[in-house]
């Protein structure tokens, strides 16, 4: 009969390293020791500041997310704090992941949106955008309001324009229609607008 | 309590409903098609009247602007339906026996035995149909050792798996020669499983979040986590997840439910394709 | 690539692409040319589309969570089943070593947002052997 049984043999905990043990292995070449040191830091709120810098530099990323989801369950000032930078790394994987974690933290990011939305590179503001289109805090219609009236550049905008088809309210519609107006010669956006209001009206 | 159709529609227009799908597709990886704006707008105008929203507006700015999503959760759970029997989602067991142990047994010279793990494993039925159908399509099921764990969370329900003993709509998809060849009748209670088949699993209890109890699980070459994790938070998604690339081997498996995708969850997989199916691969290096 | 050959059946083409009124805009344009259109919302689930469904092309943004752009047309350009398949990428980027390096990815053609209708429309139907009206 090919079925074999075993039993899980329950493994007797190791003695727990202290916080510099794991710090130090969180540099090891072998990626399921900075997996396990990442798990061992992550519950320690006081190892925030060293997770965001080693996450910079962090090439696997079973060990990004491990990171990841501890500086969610933190989510503090100082995890935003370590997060904002990666907005603006050529690291697709990093950025994005950055992004996903600042979603979570409505209360924590709400300060610092002015800010983003004024970065001077157009990519970070729609970044800035995409961290407002999933996030769950009342200020969002307005700040994305004043993307549509005030941003410059037309993808910044598009990408609002997109986030206010889920999050608008009717309040918005005049500067969605002002944003028609800014880019009337653009195919696409006379169209999402007009798609952004039928979603917002719900008709 | 039947609702007519025309009652749907005046609480919920179309271009609302398409707002409410696109959302949910986004959250979670499931399409409502447009025939299923009934079932769907029930349960919305359930949750909208146990809230007490007026409008399907108000409704909908609840589960986009909530913080803890305690709402969305409710909806899924509302949305989803989830009963077990033998041979459930059996096109996901053909790519286990025709693309995944033929790759895991090419590759497998150390004698190791090749490790499945269901989990939760629920009364059973999963890591049982495992067995039956690994025994029945796969040829080479006698050339190679084959463990068979499963877990849950609940004990009484893995009380009940160890018995083995199941009713008629448990076994609805399995060919009457099957239920003959590994179930015998009891009376008044249904078919019981062989007893060298209940003997073959290995059922243990525990809670995926609880990372003491995943440390025991290593080296596993196909996890079969199907319709769980899209009840959890995204928190408890994510560290659950995270501790099953650490139970898998390299190049090892997880296979999720029909519903379920793991492009809402994680990007630590790899999606590959065995027997027409999107299964996940834990990369091999 | 033979240009005069009509497909018999309309030709099916994936948007991969987050933002939903992109999504709109690229079915109106593509459905409007006698597509077939399906959509996935981010890289991974792209990928898993292109693998199941059968695609005569695929139209894919390049910044989306879960899996880029570059990422997505690299998987499909190693599936044995897929390599062939037409990709058109979409960047806000307007730089040329983001168009070389959609290229070196495996891209067939690079375009920059804002789209216009009229030539993602001319390039579908190129890259898929449509005729042109």
């Amino acid at each position: 009969m090919a079925l074999v049984r075993r039993n899980v043999v329950a493994t007797a905990d190791d003695v727990p390293p202290d916080r510099d043990d794991w710090i130090a292995d969180l540099t090891s070449g072998d990626a399921s020791i900075r997996r396990r040191a990442a798990r061992a830091l992550s519950r320690m709120p006081d190892a925030v500041p060293v997770l965001c810098t080693h996450l910079a530099n962090e090439p696997g990323l079973s060990v990004r997310s491990i990171i990841l989801t501890g500086l969610i369950v933190h989510r503090s000032a100082a995890v935003v704090n370590g997060l904002l930078p990666l907005l603006a790394s050529e690291d697709a994987n990093l950025r994005n992941s950055a992004i996903e974690a600042l979603q979570q933290m409505p209360d924590e990011v709400a300060p610092h949106v002015e800010s983003m939305l004024a970065h001077p590179d157009s990519d970070v503001r729609i970044f800035a955008v995409d961290v407002l289109a999933a996030l769950a805090h009342p200020m969002v219609p307005e700040w994305l309001r004043r993307v549509v009236t005030n941003d410059p550049h037309v993808n910044v905008c598009a990408a609002a324009l997109d986030a206010l088809a889920e999050a608008g309210e009717p309040d918005v519609i005049p500067a969605l229609q002002g944003l028609a107006e800014r880019f009337s010669d653009v195919a696409f956006i006379r169209f999402a607008v007009d798609a952004a209001i039928r979603r917002i009206r719900g008709r | 309590m039947t609702m007519p159709v025309a009652q749907t529609e005046t609480v919920i227009s179309d271009e609302e409903f398409a707002k409410f799908r696109e959302f949910f597709y986004r959250k979670t990886g499931i399409m409502f098609d447009a025939q299923k704006k009934y079932f769907a707008g029930r349960r919305i105008i359930d949750r909208m009247d146990k809230l007490g929203c007026a409008t399907f507006r108000e409704y909908f700015a609840t589960i986009r602007f909530e913080a803890s999503g305690d709402e969305m959760q409710r909806l899924v759970n509302q949305m989803t339906v989830n009963e077990t029997y033998f041979f459930r989602e059996d096109y996901q067991l053909k790519a286990l026996v025709a693309g995944i142990l033929p790759e895991l047994a090419a590759g497998r010279n150390d004698g190791r035995p090749i490790r499945l793990w269901s989990v939760p494993c629920s009364s059973g039925e999963e890591p049982y149909s495992l067995a039956i159908y690994i025994l029945e399509h796969w040829p080479d099921a006698d050339r190679h050792d084959i463990e068979i764990l499963g877990s849950d969370i609940d004990s009484a329900i893995l009380a009940e798996a160890a018995t083995g003993v199941y009713g008629e709509r448990s076994l609805q998809r399995l060919p009457p020669e099957l239920i003959r060849r590994y179930f015998s009748r009891v009376k008044d209670r249904g078919y019981r499983i062989s007893e060298d088949l209940r003997r073959s699993i290995d059922f243990s209890q525990g809670n995926v979040v609880d990372p003491q109890f995943m440390r025991r699980f290593r080296d596993v070459d196909v996890i079969f986590c199907r319709n769980m994790l899209i009840y959890f938070d995204d928190r408890s998604r994510r560290e659950t997840i995270e501790a099953m690339y650490d139970c898998l081997s390299p190049g090892g498996y997880i296979c999720l439910g029909h519903s379920e995708s793991m492009s809402r969850i994680s990007s630590l997989f790899q999606p590959r394709k065995h027997a027409d199916s999107i299964v996940y691969q834990k990369p091999s290096r | 690539m033979d240009m005069i050959t009509v497909p018999k059946r309309n030709p099916r083409v994936l948007v991969v692409e987050d933002g939903i009124t992109m999504r709109m805009f690229y079915r109106d344009v593509l459905e409007g040319a006698g597509f077939e259109v399906e959509e996935a919302v981010n890289g991974l689930e792209g990928v898993e589309r292109a693998m199941t469904g059968s695609f005569d092309l695929l139209v894919v943004d390049i910044n989306m969570p879960k899996m880029d752009g570059y990422q997505v047309i690299r998987t499909v350009r190693e599936d044995p089943a897929l390599w062939r398949v037409p990709v058109i990428t979409i960047s806000t980027e307007d730089k040329e070593q983001d168009a070389l390096k959609a290229y070196d990815a495996g891209a067939n053609f690079y375009m920059t947002k804002p789209v216009r209708p009229k030539d993602l429309e001319e390039m579908a139907r190129l890259l898929t052997g449509t005729a042109i009206r």
